[in-house]
């Protein structure tokens, strides 16, 4: 499902304008993307693209990669091979032009235990191009009053729980505009109220037309908060696009309840519809038919239909699909 | 947390890194509200005035103690200048080394380093800020030590002159400058140990590493000083040029051997910060 690493980069390989513009639509971009540390390979002819003003879930098993990804798209690390493109600028090189309309959550929050939670945020602020100095304090309160930590602003960040740590390092991310906001396992540590809340501001977010970037090996998360989805599997992109025809991609089924389960089912078979008991009633495959069709089918049999439901497949199915079929071809280094 | 606040545009610059000036208070107002470095200058600035109890309590009155310390006896003004003396033996380095160690490898340590770097400050400006930093809490120990010093020596030993070690006086101006140059040529060597050490920051995650190098360092460069056979290195070792300090003591001060400590410890400084720099643009962050 990836483009071919090699032919990608033979356009913009040696003595390509490294300044050439993206085409408008594209906020991130890494071409033939290689990482190796230390004789391990982390990230292995990577072709992502994040498109702009999408909310692209970075999906993958711990070690899948997402974090190496996402700290060459930040500049961070210089790649070992290939390309990567942030906001129209060739990282690391570009950064000072790319990275201040870029907020930034990567690898867990970053701050000073012995300053305060207002002192911490500042600091980063002090060092935002794109903030007049005159406008810092105010971004500060506004980034505190954002994640809710108005009222924990002058306690000392080591005081502070798990979930406000994280939500400092979203408020960091925040404290000026951006253009792209990259989120690494955003949620982690997070309650079910804090998780709510990155999604609500991951929404916003979206309606403010910023792009999002979010990775996270946490399914439902990402199904819940996310336009496109690129799957990593071994330092690879498996598949990547829009959400839901990801998902349509798999099996529709469609989930009737009844209480004649068993007439149900043999009425469904006599008809050569793909059926199974499950708890909930019947899993029928639409596969070959459509749900109008199996629902009269069971109404003419004389089951009686409670509620009949389209199950999408969901991204756990669409991932375990991905990830199980993926070709083994990540070349293992000898350590 | 509403659409409108996230909307909020404040006055945007249009520029790729923040006003200089802005990072270097930033950083010191980072640097001078750790209570570590509050807790180092405290015990720093306590040195000289145990040094005076002490002597004072030690003391038999008369003069003719050993080195400088017996010197110190009614001479107030040389309080400042042994207290600069013993603290650059040890204390002064070590306390230099953590403020190094702090610099880099702390902040790599907490995360922090990562998110200036993605702000984004630039990778040489970031050692800039962080050399100023370490240069400037440097530069306050010394500073700290002799003004303590000068006040702890006229309350306890009294005079307002200075009886150098060449049995001259000199006038409280000329006193007052000598303290000056001490403190001032005290900074350097510090500077010179720390600029090494922030080469060694750079290299780690773990600011331990940083300490315990520096230190090791220091006592290598002691036993290399004690090798017959190494003679000819005697005059590159940059702790062996530390006992020119009590220079600053003779009339006139000899100027010799005072140059070439500070060349020495340009030297050092510029070995140690251009590896610095080396590490921190190529390094992951």
């Amino acid at each position: 499902m990836t483009t071919g690493g090699t032919a990608v980069q033979a356009g913009t390989g040696v003595g390509a304008d490294t300044q050439a513009p993206t085409p408008v639509g594209v906020a991130a971009r890494t071409t033939g993307l290689r990482k190796v540390f230390r004789g391990t390979v982390a990230v292995d002819h990577l072709d992502l693209e994040v498109p702009a003003g999408s909310v692209l879930g970075m999906l993958g098993p711990n070690g899948s990669g997402k974090t190496t990804t996402i700290r060459m798209l930040l500049g961070l690390v210089r790649p070992t091979e290939g390309d990567v493109e942030l906001l129209g600028q060739p990282m690391p090189d570009g950064a000072a032009h790319a990275l201040p309309r870029v907020g930034a959550l990567v690898e867990g929050p970053g701050f000073h235990p012995f300053l305060s939670g207002e002192d911490n945020l500042r600091r980063v602020a002090a060092a935002e191009p794109l903030l007049a100095t005159k406008d810092v304090h105010r971004s500060v309160s506004d980034a505190l009053d954002r994640v809710g930590l108005v009222a924990a602003r002058h306690r000392k960040f080591r005081a502070y729980s798990l979930g406000m740590k994280q939500r400092l390092g979203l408020a960091a991310a925040l404290l000026v505009p951006r253009e792209l906001v990259v989120l690494d396992e955003p949620t982690n540590g997070l309650d079910p109220a804090g998780t709510r809340e990155i999604r609500k501001v991951v929404a916003e977010l979206h309606a403010a037309g910023t792009t999002v970037l979010v990775s996270s090996h946490l399914l439902s998360e990402v199904e819940a908060t996310c336009t496109h989805v690129a799957v990593l599997h071994r330092g690879n992109v498996v598949a990547q696009g829009e959400l839901a025809p990801l998902l349509e991609a798999g099996n529709p089924t469609l989930l009737v309840t009844t209480p004649a389960r068993n007439e149900g089912v043999e009425a469904l078979r006599d008809n050569r519809i793909g059926v199974r008991l499950v708890d909930e009633g019947l899993l029928v495959d639409l596969a070959g038919t459509s749900a109008p069709a199996v629902v009269e089918t069971l109404v003419r049999s004389g089951v009686p239909v409670h509620e009949a439901r389209r199950q999408r497949a969901d991204l756990e199915e669409l991932f375990a699909r991905l990830t199980e079929s993926a070709p083994d071809d990540t070349p293992e280094v000898d350590r | 947390m509403t659409a409108a606040t996230l909307a909020v545009t404040p006055t945007v610059r249009s520029a790729t890194s923040a006003p200089m000036g802005r990072l270097l208070r930033s950083e010191l107002r980072w640097v001078f509200k750790r209570p570590r470095t509050w807790i180092a200058l405290t015990l720093l600035g306590l040195v000289p005035v145990v040094i005076a109890i002490g002597t004072r309590v030690g003391g038999s009155g008369d003069r003719g103690g050993p080195g400088l310390i017996g010197d110190l006896i009614g001479n107030g003004f040389v309080l400042p200048i042994v207290a600069l003396t013993v603290t650059l033996a040890v204390l002064l380095p070590l306390v230099g080394a953590m403020w190094s160690a702090d610099a880099l490898a702390g902040e790599a340590a907490h995360s922090t380093l990562r998110y200036l770097l993605v702000a984004p400050v630039g990778r040489v400006r970031l050692l800039v800020v962080k050399t100023f930093g370490v240069a400037t809490a440097v530069l306050t120990a010394a500073v700290l030590i002799s003004v303590v010093g000068m006040i702890t020596g006229y309350l306890v030993f009294g005079s307002h002159e200075l009886l150098t070690l060449s049995g001259t006086t000199l006038s409280f101006g000329d006193a007052l400058a000598r303290v000056a140059i001490a403190a001032g040529w005290v900074a350097v060597q510090v500077w010179a140990v720390c600029a090494v050490a922030l080469a060694v920051s750079a290299c780690t995650e773990h600011p331990m590493v940083v300490m315990a190098a520096t230190l090791a360092g220091a006592v290598v460069l002691g036993v290399l000083a004690n090798i017959p056979a190494l003679d000819w290195l005697q005059p590159y070792l940059l702790t062996n040029s530390w006992a020119s300090l009590t220079d600053v003591l003779r009339d006139p001060m000899p100027t010799g051997g005072l140059l070439h400590g500070l060349a020495l410890a340009g030297s050092y400084a510029l070995i140690g910060w251009s590896l610095a720099l080396a590490r921190v643009v190529t390094k992951d962050g």
